[in-house]
């Protein structure tokens, strides 16, 4: 791994983890080597425009979106509660404002997008910048995947 | 007391109002607005309807931002001297000053604790 996607995946474990401890009161840690068993329907996107071009999307199971919807707001989420979308939005959101926060000046000049959610999965997604690198991450045995790419 | 809460997310209104009470703030209403314009217009129909005490504004928002709205609600001048506290994913020093020109008194980073939101909105609440 070259010294600027190392950078790049230390920062995130360390964005993921900050979030949720702080806004979910859980760790989470990142999934060293292959892990192909992460179901990703919902998909949330973030796009970075200015010093840094790029996008960071996060994806996990409608169960493990659930989970999370649920640790953040401290109550049980109803099936198809479109809380549950909002709450992996922002969880992307909260996870790539602290990727960006964490990189030195003038890369951290750029702005970041809002969030936008759908459930189309990953299928044929393909990361139109030069550096791109997926992550997976479990907190409590729910598994979902970040991809940073720029 | 009163607090108008500005965020597209519904989920961060709910976790930034849990987060109020857990900071011990005894909140008679919650006004909710999910971008500035909705705000702007919340401010406007409240007007002399009872005390505001606080506002707090997400930055990067569709339709009208946070920043916009600093900047209208200042040229409107609606709720003048209502402290507003920013709470955003940029903590960009630009946006900070920027905000902090446009009539802020504080912000809070996301991701915050309950702990965080106290100290940075309760001294502000004892001067307004």
């Amino acid at each position: 791994m070259s010294n600027t996607q190392d950078e790049a995946v230390t920062r995130l474990d360390s964005a993921v983890a900050e979030v949720f401890e702080t806004m979910l009161e859980r760790s989470c840690d990142p999934l060293e080597g292959e892990v192909d068993t992460v179901e990703g329907r919902i998909v949330a996107r973030i796009q970075f425009t200015g010093a840094v071009d790029g996008e960071c999307l996060l994806y996990a199971s409608q169960a493990t979106a659930s989970v999370t919807a649920e640790a953040l707001l401290g109550t049980p989420s109803e099936p198809h509660d479109p809380m549950v979308d909002d709450a992996i939005g922002e969880l992307c959101n909260m996870i790539a404002g602290g990727w960006k926060s964490k990189l030195a000046s003038p890369d951290s000049n750029c702005t970041i997008s809002t969030p936008a959610v759908t459930r189309n999965g990953l299928e044929g997604y393909q990361a139109r910048f030069g550096t791109k690198f997926s992550r997976k991450y479990s907190f409590q045995g729910n598994v979902f995947g970040v991809v940073l790419a720029f | 007391m009163r607090a108008l809460i500005i965020d597209d997310s519904a989920v961060m209104r709910k976790v930034i109002e849990r987060a109020l009470r857990q900071a011990g703030l005894e909140l008679s209403e919650v006004l909710q607005a999910s971008n500035g314009e909705e705000a702007l217009q919340t401010l406007r129909d409240n007007q002399g309807s009872g005390g505001l005490s606080l506002i707090l504004s997400d930055i990067n928002m569709p339709v009208m931002d946070g920043l916009q709205f600093l900047e209208a609600r200042k040229q409107e001048n609606l709720a003048h001297g209502v402290p507003v506290v920013m709470i955003t994913t940029e903590g960009n020093e630009s946006f900070v000053l920027r905000a902090i020109a446009a009539g802020a008194q504080g912000y809070i980073c996301k991701p915050f604790t309950a702990e965080q939101v106290k100290a940075r909105v309760l001294p502000l609440l004892r001067v307004a």
